[in-house]
């Protein structure tokens, strides 16, 4: 009696320990799973695009442009490469910063979309960074050489899951950008409205 | 010989110590307005901007006149299987050095993979051109083991020749080459061009596989200097943690401590 008793009481507790458990992960699941789905989609869309022979450069560019447009948080993004920066701004310089940046990032990858030589994205384990970002890690494989660490962090806004960040081989693409252009940005009298100008530069020789 | 190596190497021990030391006096943050101030602040923390910008330039020219032609040359002469046994053979002589430094970081399974890669390569790979093992061992220098010991990484130094370097890692480098049995070999035999031609050989095949991805950095960035300062020292810390993703790392990207209003202590 005394035995079943306890039994009974321990599979309660155990019951109740399991769904306190199971809660939580369930959904902080839920946002790795949209966050793998979002990074997905993107590097299979991008993979196609590229090996797509029937496409010219101009239209797998246009198609990047799309791919950036609607998943990366771009304004998330400059506003982090602005750093402090960002606060003094005017609203103005804001909107004019974060159209050139984007501009800038265009121009920068465009010469790699002729250079795709039968490279590959593999996708590994995604972790939860904080409650609303996740870590997604992939791997490029390529057809000579080792292959190269490709880690998306995702973040999830009133628009859904956005891409905030590239990290490849450790290296986080926002972090680098950010570096480069703190000594214009942070020269005396040079300012965000030098950087635009630097940035506008950048992409009319570049293009 | 062995004596003028000794007191050169102590003066510039001492001067590098002098320079650390009024480094290291003016190296105080300014008033720090936000949270993103004081990350920005460290994250391009570099009181020897200046000098550092300068033998940026030296290194750039003697890259363009000297390092980049014969790069290419070697990249365009040698059969690929002659410069993955550069690479291997170079790779190899380091092995004692990289099993040392694993050890001294308590990474003993690394540490064997250093061992057996070292052995194979050396006997079945003749004398270490070929890589049998596969064990696909990193560097690991005693600029790492200061830094998996807590050592702080030091002013950003970009040294002539050699480049950019964090101070630990500088330091390191100093240690790695007392401890790697080559240059003790060399010095028995007095092969003075031992070391030299193997500092060489590395930088040439190393420079030979990044001509496409540093012109790439060269030409979108914004500032070639800065942007190589962040990958040096983004790339030292992912070695350092040996690939394994920190996500405590990563910078804060929520900014809402930095909407909050702040604090003026």
């Amino acid at each position: 009696m005394m035995l079943t008793r306890r039994m009974f009481s321990g599979l309660i507790a155990a019951a109740a320990l399991m769904t306190a458990l199971a809660g939580a992960p369930v959904l902080a699941a839920d946002k790795e799973q949209a966050a793998l789905a979002l990074v997905k989609g993107i590097g299979e869309k991008a993979v196609a695009t590229l090996s797509d022979t029937s496409l010219s450069d101009e239209q797998k560019q246009e198609r990047f442009e799309q791919f950036l447009d609607s998943s990366f948080d771009m304004e998330r993004i400059g506003r982090f490469v602005l750093g402090q920066h960002w606060r003094s701004a005017s609203e103005e310089q804001r909107s004019e910063f974060l159209k050139v940046f984007r501009d800038y990032m265009v121009s920068s990858y465009a010469d790699k979309i002729g250079s795709y030589s039968g490279e590959n994205l593999e996708f590994k384990e995604t972790t939860s960074l904080n409650d609303k970002e996740s870590l997604v890690n992939s791997l490029i494989v390529r057809p000579n050489g080792p292959p190269v660490k490709l880690d998306w962090r995702v973040r999830q806004g009133d628009e859904g899951e956005k891409i905030v960040d590239v990290i490849v081989e450790g290296i986080s693409m926002a972090q680098t950008q950010r570096s480069d252009f703190s000594s214009v940005v942070n020269k005396p009298g040079v300012g965000v409205e030098g950087l635009i100008t630097r940035l506008k530069q950048q992409t009319g020789s570049a293009s | 010989m062995g004596l003028r190596i000794k007191s050169t190497s102590l003066k510039a021990g001492l001067l590098a110590t002098a320079l650390m030391v009024t480094v290291s006096g003016c190296a105080t943050p300014e008033q720090k307005e936000s949270k993103a101030a004081v990350v920005m602040y460290d994250e391009i923390y570099d009181p020897l901007e200046p000098l550092n910008r300068y033998f940026f330039d030296v290194n750039y020219a003697l890259d363009a006149l000297l390092l980049r032609p014969v790069a290419e040359i070697y990249r365009g002469v040698l059969p690929d299987a002659a410069q993955d046994s550069v690479r291997n053979f170079i790779t190899n002589l380091w092995q004692p050095v990289y099993f040392i430094n694993n050890v001294l970081q308590g990474e003993m399974d690394r540490a064997g993979d250093n061992m057996g890669a070292f052995f194979t390569n050396t006997f079945l790979g003749v004398g270490g051109l070929f890589d049998v093992a596969k064990l696909d061992t990193q560097p690991e220098d005693m600029g790492q083991t200061l830094a998996v010991w807590g050592v702080d990484e030091g002013p950003y130094l970009v040294l002539p020749v050699f480049g950019p370097r964090t101070t630990r890692a500088a330091g390191g480098a100093v240690v790695d080459y007392f401890l790697n049995p080559v240059n003790y070999v060399a010095r028995e035999h007095d092969w003075d061009y031992v070391p030299v031609a193997l500092f060489a050989a590395d930088g040439i095949d190393t420079r030979s596989r990044s001509i496409e991805a540093l012109d790439e950095i060269e030409r979108t960035s914004i500032d070639f200097y800065a942007a190589i300062r962040s990958l040096y020292r983004q790339n030292r810390n992912n070695m350092i943690l040996n690939g394994a993703s920190n996500s405590t790392q990563l910078p804060d990207m929520s900014f809402e401590d930095d909407d909050k209003p702040v604090q003026k202590n």
